[in-house]
């Protein structure tokens, strides 16, 4: 019974937060220019989602994730994979990766936007170099996370080099997989956000920092609020996916 | 540390500033793009002047979101630690939270505090004061509950069991969790000088970005990473002075 | 506990230094409820050393932690040296557990003067108080040394000497050589008697192992089954100093057995 209520926690929390705000506002604590009703956020939100303006700027948006996160995932699960599984490799690299994965990137936007412009491709390659280190750390993990073993046996029974990596190694990665395309998702949002923020002419990022500029905070909060919304879910969603991949593979 | 490897970690990077310059000079690489260091040198002998005052400026700031990023994150995370009620319920919407893209709420921050250094400070704190919180409750949390009994059967009141029992038991934690978390306030700051300021370290990057000068984008760039670095050099020394003692006493 | 009190036998005398009336400790409440302990009445003389023996979960440890002051009692009260007791007490009682839960970054003489730290005393008095103590454990040249360069033993020595820093008239000690092992166990047995002999004070010491309970006694108290109360008191007439032949004597075996019978049956 608790084990639901902590999972539910973070949605809790958010629903207390909007309580709280929608009552402060309701009985006049806050300005409303500065904190628009909660409620008014909301209907202004709805609003926004009906509108083709906006629509077309979440559609970018949401395409740079989809495109950033395609190619992340797989490049930076195989390079963890590889790392992972060969020592010499591990050696040489690892303490390179730790290195690139500590060294924040949002600060070399400015080199992106030389490099690339400012369009769709300067944020999916911003967004991938943002995420493609802690899915590849992951991906180490997870395959050093595999028992030798089992790849022992499953060659005894005379299975071939795809097979192995079909049915055993990899649903035996599966909740650290999970969890590295997890982090890699947060990352890469994350990332488009940022560079949609920094130096684009379109995205929701791009809009929010109109929006402010412009003083128009009843959108403004609507947007925040959509993409809290929205990462929260993700995050949580793919937890329990996490968690739920975890406690069946519990031989491990 | 053997002397091969130190003479390598001391090489390498000199190795490969030379190839740097090397490329820049036989024009293997885009100018732009890519910088040398002779260009971020004649940026540093140029307006050397300008940079600095942009430079105390984001120090300032630094400084004051640690100052308050510290007290608040390592209060409020060591007081949900010391509950296991608390505790439980804090730490997956602590988790939640880290998962969503903190920069979008900087336009919010600028409408509600201006361009000016306190939305700076402000973004600054917001970015560091999760990983610091979450640390501290873990390291508090971890604690075992005898030191506590001990220290009330020998007659300590419960401040005196909180300021020298609990905290420096939980320093470790305290102190990995100020490490990250005065990282990440370094990059918030810049980077948030970089979306929008009227001046900082950041301010000078997009600043120079706007007129391609590369060096002066790099120059900007090498800093921010250098405050971080010394930042959490600095916390590593401190950090191997006092814990080690208290790192072994723990249970793993 | 004053290190230069003489042979503890002429100070045994009549004062009642821990009293304990009607004592029940029930956890939680309502269909939860969990009875601990049971309406526990004894005294404890001064000077007398008192072993506690009962089968597991009987509630010794929790007697104990509401004679130091740790726990309150749902029912009745607990007196020592005449004042009842409301909470921990440190300069009359002096408590020692499983483990030293020695601070892990203060040296072994620090841990020791750490309750008078926490009195604001100043460092000077802090060291002179603190260092024959050391060395009446036999941890005199390991002042320096931190917790984590001393053994198990060394550690629980540390802990018996900051015990005593605050010069208790009663020390209380959960199981303190349970985590040890048997070798040493059996030598810091011996090393106890030979400081209490010392010092002088009472001595509350709860036990699993009945030899242990036996050889260090002067009363043993056999507590039943949950709810714990006291069965027994069985006076240990064996001569002091106790040395290790008396442990394979039959006058021992006999109490040994009958301690034995009385917590099998207290199991009914």
């Amino acid at each position: 019974m608790t084990g639901w209520l902590i999972r539910l926690g973070p949605f809790l929390f958010l629903a207390f937060v909007a309580f709280f705000w929608e009552v402060a506002s309701r009985l006049g604590l806050t300005d409303p220019r500065l904190l628009p009703p909660f409620s008014g956020v909301v209907s202004v939100m709805i609003g926004l989602l009906h509108d083709q303006r906006f629509r077309g700027d979440l559609v970018t948006t949401l395409t740079e994730i989809a495109a950033a996160f395609a190619i992340v995932g797989p490049l930076g699960l195989a390079a963890g994979f590889f790392l992972g599984e060969n020592r010499a490799a591990y050696r040489m690299l690892s303490p390179l990766l730790h290195l690139l994965l500590s060294i924040p990137k949002s600060i070399f936007l400015p080199i992106f936007i030389f490099a690339f412009g400012i369009g769709f491709t300067q944020k999916v390659i911003f967004a991938v170099t943002l995420a493609f280190f802690i899915v590849a750390l992951n991906g180490i993990a997870a395959a050093r996370s595999v028992p030798p073993g089992l790849v022992t046996a499953a060659r005894s029974f005379g299975a071939g080099h795809l097979q192995i990596y079909l049915w055993i190694y990899l649903p035996a990665m599966e909740a650290l997989i999970i969890e590295g395309l997890r982090m890699g998702l947060i990352f890469t949002i994350t990332g488009v956000l940022l560079a949609e923020m920094y130096g684009s002419a379109h995205g929701i990022g791009r809009q929010i920092f109109a929006w402010g500029e412009m003083f128009r905070l009843p959108e403004l909060f609507a947007c925040v609020l959509l993409v809290v919304v929205v990462t929260v879910s993700l995050n949580e969603v793919l937890r329990i996916v996490e968690d739920v991949s975890r406690s069946r593979r519990r031989g491990f | 540390m053997s002397r091969r490897l130190r003479i390598v970690r001391l090489i390498l990077p000199m190795l490969f500033v030379g190839m740097w310059e090397l490329a820049f000079r036989l024009e293997l690489l885009s100018p732009i793009i890519f910088g040398s260091p002779s260009l971020i040198w004649m940026a540093a002998m140029k307006d050397g002047g300008s940079f600095l005052l942009a430079f105390r400026i984001t120090i300032f700031e630094i400084a004051t979101a640690a100052a308050i990023a510290w007290t608040l994150g390592i209060v409020v995370g060591a007081f949900a630690g010391s509950s296991p009620i608390l505790a439980r319920l804090s730490a997956p919407i602590l988790s939640a939270l880290i998962s969503v893209p903190l920069v979008i709420l900087y336009p919010v921050l600028i409408v509600w505090l201006g361009l000016g250094p306190p939305s700076k400070i402000a973004f600054g704190v917001l970015s560091g004061i999760f990983a610091i919180a979450l640390n501290a409750l873990v390291g508090v949390k971890g604690i075992n509950r005898g030191y506590a009994t001990m220290a009330a059967a020998v007659g300590a009141g419960k401040w005196q069991i909180i300021f020298k029992v609990m905290l420096p038991l939980a320093l470790p934690a305290i102190m990995s969790g100020l490490r990250l978390g005065t990282a990440l306030i370094v990059i918030g700051v810049v980077f948030s000088e970089m979306l929008g300021s009227t001046d900082g370290i950041g301010f000078w990057i997009s600043y120079h970005r706007s007129l391609f000068n590369t060096g002066h984008v790099y120059l900007g760039i090498m800093l921010a990473l250098l405050i971080a670095g010394l930042a959490n050099l600095g916390l590593s020394l401190v950090e191997r002075s006092y814990s080690p003692r208290i790192d072994q006493a723990l249970p793993k | 506990m004053d290190a230069s009190r003489p042979s503890v036998a002429a100070s045994r005398g009549t004062v009642t230094v821990i009293a304990v009336e009607h004592l029940t400790k029930i956890y939680g409440a309502g269909k939860h409820a969990l009875s601990a302990l049971a309406d526990i009445t004894f005294t404890v003389q001064e000077g007398q050393f008192i072993t506690i023996v009962g089968p597991s979960g009987c509630g010794k440890s929790t007697l104990l932690q509401v004679l130091a002051g740790l726990l309150p009692p749902s029912q009745g009260r607990v007196s020592i040296d005449g004042a009842v007791l409301s909470g921990p007490c440190p300069d009359k009682i002096g408590v020692m557990f499983q483990d030293a839960w020695l601070l892990p970054w203060k040296t072994a003489i620090e841990n020791v003067e750490f309750p008078l730290m926490l009195r604001r005393i100043p460092r000077p008095e802090r060291r002179s108080r603190a260092m024959p103590l050391l060395h009446l454990v036999g941890l005199g040249s390991f002042a320096e040394r931190y917790p984590d360069e001393l053994s198990g033993g060394m550690r629980q020595r540390v802990a018996i000497a900051r015990c005593l820093v605050q010069q208790p008239k009663v020390l209380l000690m959960d199981e303190p050589f349970a985590a040890l092992d048997e070798q040493t166990r059996t030598r810091m047995g011996s090393e106890l008697l030979q400081i209490w002999e010392k010092t002088g004070g009472t001595v509350v010491f709860v036990t699993h192992g009945l030899t242990e309970a036996i050889y260090l006694a002067d009363e043993v108290f056999v507590m039943s089954a949950r709810p714990g109360r006291i069965i027994r008191r069985l006076r240990i007439d064996l001569p002091r100093p106790r040395t290790f032949d008396m442990i394979g004597t039959d006058a021992f075996g006999r109490l040994r057995n009958e301690i034995w019978d009385l917590i099998a049956d207290g199991h009914a």
